[in-house]
């Protein structure tokens, strides 16, 4: 796997990211919402793909269970509990497209000028490897989950926890919103 | 390894992409999915820089993030019903009801 990622990581990085790319756009231009969450399944498996070639194995898992497994049933869910069908004639895009697509380009292409020489400039060749001295005594490449595990548990447990409060205030919100009639 | 550049060329066009379905969409559910590509986008940078750095604190954060776009979306869901019970349509321009 280290062989594979030090050789030919770059290029499956870019496939893998790519591919992501591509469901973000069948997401945004299909007309089916069926489709469109096929679309989004899809990006996330693909950068699932892109963590896994970043070495972040942990996160990579995380994201097939979070988001496959979760998020993308709880989408189709409300897919089918919605009627879309009576709405078809409006037209899936807003009246403001032209000046959003107008708005993103120009920010697409401002952002490229700003940051062109940090992310195509000669020093930006360098590859993502780890610093050994900052790892205490830990290979942090070889052994993800124990890493991510010491700096949640470690480092940032006081947030951590607060995630638990806040799942739990989701939880319940969810619920109540979604209930019929108020008691 | 995936370099510097290529991180961040493809997270700048994912969330690209999410703005882009945020402002032309009119399908709430699609919203929603396009806000869950922008998070994406910035957990693949807090990957890339987290590995920069040779930390895990990154990383760490990223799984933060992954749970809180997970309550986000149980919430928008949950929002999205709501108005479907209410208003018969989850196209976001026939919500006006704060247009007086």
């Amino acid at each position: 796997m280290e062989q594979i990622l030090a050789s030919i990581g770059n290029h499956l990085f870019l496939v893998f990211g790519l591919m992501a790319v591509a469901g973000a756009v069948s997401l945004v231009f299909s007309k089916n919402a069926v489709h469109s969450v096929v679309g989004f399944l899809f990006s996330m498996l693909s950068v699932a793909g892109c963590y896994l070639c970043m070495s972040a194995e942990f996160l990579a898992v995380a994201q097939l269970l979070v988001y496959a497994g979760g998020i993308v049933v709880l989408f189709l869910f409300v897919v089918m509990l919605v009627e879309l069908t009576k709405y078809k004639e409006s037209g899936i895009f807003q009246r403001q497209t032209l000046p959003a697509v107008v708005a993103v380009v120009v920010g697409a292409v401002a952002f490229i000028g700003v940051f062109w020489g940090t992310v195509f400039g000669p020093g930006a060749k360098v590859a993502l490897t780890l610093e050994p001295a900052l790892a205490q005594n830990l290979d942090v490449a070889a052994q993800n989950s124990q890493a991510v595990s010491r700096g949640l548990f470690a480092g940032y447990l006081l947030p951590f926890e607060i995630l638990s409060v806040i799942l739990l205030v989701a939880l319940v919100g969810a619920v109540a919103l979604a209930k019929k009639e108020r008691v | 390894m995936a370099s510097m550049n290529s991180v961040l060329f493809i997270s700048f066009l994912l969330f690209s992409v999410g703005v882009a379905g945020v402002l032309i969409r009119r399908n709430a559910l699609v919203i929603l999915m396009c806000v869950e590509l922008m998070l994406n986008a910035a957990n693949l940078n807090l990957i890339a820089f987290a590995r920069h750095a040779g930390t895990v604190a990154g990383q760490a954060f990223a799984l933060l993030v992954m749970g809180l776009a997970a309550a986000e979306v149980a919430i928008g869901l949950a929002l999205v019903v709501a108005l479907y019970r209410k208003k018969d349509t989850i196209q976001v321009d026939n919500i006006n009801l704060l247009k007086g």
